[in-house]
């Protein structure tokens, strides 16, 4: 991450009443949003998140106060020249009907003088970059889904590499599920571009998942608090931001942190060649009715003391059972969470993914070490 | 007999006769409605493009065209000869003031229906006024007003044949000679004729629109 001394955008004591309106829809805000981070402007209705985000790209003008765009008074050049270096995806993606997704996504390029081959291969390194099927680019924005108009959105915002993305309530329309996975490639994709995105949102879950940063906002403009999404959720600024964040805080910074971020136990296992005495030992150690069976870092399975009991065959020759509470170290912890209290064995295992070969044993976790990643 | 093939329907002797002549009053008739038919666009949609930048002014301006609208054609022909005598110009000045009302809502009504986040997405990526206006709300727009412009060019081509009371050609002065001279004829002919070019007029702006909206003919496919 940059230094906070690398500031993108700052606005300054800005101010905005509309006109015939009784009060500001945005208060005296200040705020500095650091280059390649992604802040999410969250807050209920009326709280002016998205009338400030038009104001970074003068949509909408403040009535006073300063903003500063990449170290420039953002008034210092017209304004239509300042959006073309500030991509902007809506809600509604506002795609062109009447042009292909192509002449769509190639719009601010065409704006910016550059020739038509030049435009052809940046559509179709978007369309890559976004997830879009390059067979689609020669469509009409009619003939896409939702997710995929939105991704031509984005891809439409990135056309001309502007170092700056806007985002005003990008996901909403779309399901959830798709809004998840929306959500995945936007991450993805910041990790190529590194940008400096400003998304504004209602929704408290995706600014988390999201956001670097998080500003919380309050009817008439007012930023109540500003700070990552683990102090936000671990220490609201007052009670309009607790209330606001919801009862299930604790769940949230969960989803903070993954499986990678505890440390697993090494739990009721034994290897292949142990004996039955020593099986029944580990079970009862750890007061369980199962041992589970690791082969160096290749877990095998686990065996149930009946079985055991109701055999006079030797332990190395039952057949282990597979484990199906399983969780990999990239998983979040409020996932792993919820992997556990659904097993009966109120435990899961880490198992991580090698690629070719078998998946490597790591070890196994409760609802202990999963409470405990709190405390880092 | 001479006589009696006067008084059909039509005497294709005489068609033949005057091939030139109807060429004639067919050029003319293609020429008034042109004329017509652009100065009523130009000055429309100046109008329109007033009337959507400030919506105050999209009430008047209706209210006016709508009044000229409603005069009956040839008491406007009438009444404009002591201002602009006979000839041309009252010709034209009452054949645009009958386009404007259509032309004008139409504009109105297409440039309204662009969507909201169309505009906003245009002005976010940078496009000036101008630009947005000729590049995204017109194309938008098209299939509205074009329709208000077949409208239009086929009342204009019915109004051009009225045109010949004040002292212009054009299938008009067909249907005169052969009122004035009791012979069906030419009033055949120039009827016929008109209503044709209607048509034709029609099917063609028809054509261009399909030719100009791509988009709207490839909902589901690939162009």
């Amino acid at each position: 991450m940059p230094g906070r001394g690398d500031i993108a955008i700052s606005l300054v004591d800005v101010h905005k009443l509309f006109d015939r309106a009784a009060s500001p829809a945005v208060t005296d805000l200040s705020i500095e949003i650091a280059t390649g981070e992604i802040v999410a402007l969250v807050g209920p209705s009326g709280c002016g998140k998205t009338t400030t985000l038009k104001m970074i790209n003068r949509l909408v003008e403040p009535t006073s106060g300063t903003i500063e765009v990449l170290g420039r008074d953002q008034r210092a050049v017209p304004a239509h020249e300042l959006r073309r270096d500030i991509g902007y995806v809506i809600q509604q993606i506002g795609l062109f009907p009447h042009r292909t997704v192509r002449r769509n996504i190639g719009v601010v390029p065409e704006l910016l003088g550059w020739d038509r081959r030049r435009i052809d291969a940046r559509c179709e390194e978007l369309a890559e970059l976004v997830g879009l099927d390059v067979d689609l680019l020669d469509r009409y924005p009619a003939a896409l889904s939702g997710g995929q108009q939105q991704r031509a959105g984005v891809a439409r915002a990135l056309a001309a590499d502007p170092p700056i993305l806007l985002m005003d309530e990008p996901y909403s329309a779309v399901d959830p599920v798709v809004r998840g996975r929306l959500q995945d490639d936007l991450l993805r994709l910041q990790d190529v571009v590194r940008k400096t995105i400003v998304i504004v949102t209602h929704d408290v879950d995706e600014a988390v998942k999201l956001a670097d940063r998080v500003a919380i906002m309050n009817v008439g403009g007012v930023l109540e608090q500003y700070s990552t999404p683990d102090e936000l959720l671990s220490e609201p600024a007052n009670d309009f931001v607790a209330a606001f964040l919801g009862r299930e805080r604790g769940l949230r910074r969960l989803a903070l942190r993954t499986v990678a971020d505890i440390e697993p136990i090494e739990g009721p296992a034994v290897a292949p060649t142990a004996s039955t005495r020593e099986a029944l030992d580990a079970m009862v150690r750890f007061g369980t009715p199962w041992v589970a069976v690791v082969d160096g870092d290749h877990l095998l399975g686990w065996v149930g003391r009946s079985e055991i009991e109701s055999t006079r065959a030797p332990f190395g020759e039952l057949r282990p059972q597979p484990f199906m509470s399983r969780v990999a170290p990239t998983t979040p912890l409020r996932e792993a969470l919820d992997v556990i209290v659904n097993a009966r064995s109120r435990m899961a295992v880490v198992l991580e993914s090698t690629g070719s070969g078998p998946e490597r044993y790591l070890g196994m976790i409760t609802i202990d070490e999963v409470a405990g990643g709190l405390e880092s | 007999m001479i006589a009696d093939e006067r008084r059909g329907l039509i005497w294709w002797g005489w068609v033949g006769d005057h091939l030139d002549d109807i060429w004639q009053r067919t050029v003319e008739h293609v020429q008034l409605t042109v004329i017509a038919l652009v100065l009523g666009c130009m000055i429309s949609f100046t109008l329109a493009l007033i009337a959507v930048n400030a919506r105050w002014t999209y009430r008047p301006i209706t209210r006016v065209a709508s009044i000229l609208y409603t005069i009956p054609s040839v008491a406007l022909f009438v009444f404009l000869i002591p201002f602009t005598g006979l000839g041309m110009v009252t010709a034209q000045i009452a054949l645009v003031s009958y386009t404007i009302l259509i032309l004008v809502g139409n504009t109105v009504a297409g440039l309204d229906a662009v969507p909201e986040a169309v505009k906003e997405a245009a002005d976010g990526m940078g496009y000036t006024r101008w630009r947005r206006l000729v590049a995204v709300e017109l194309p938008i727009a098209a299939p509205t007003i074009v329709a208000g412009v077949r409208i239009a060019a086929v009342t204009v081509i019915g109004l051009v044949t009225l045109a010949t009371l004040v002292g212009n050609g054009g299938y008009g002065a067909l249907i005169n000679d052969g009122l004035k001279r009791n012979f069906p004829t030419p009033i055949v002919v120039g009827a016929s004729l008109s209503i044709l070019l209607a048509l034709l007029v029609d099917a063609g702006l028809a054509l261009v629109l399909w030719w100009v909206t791509p988009w709207r003919r490839h909902r589901a496919g690939t162009p």
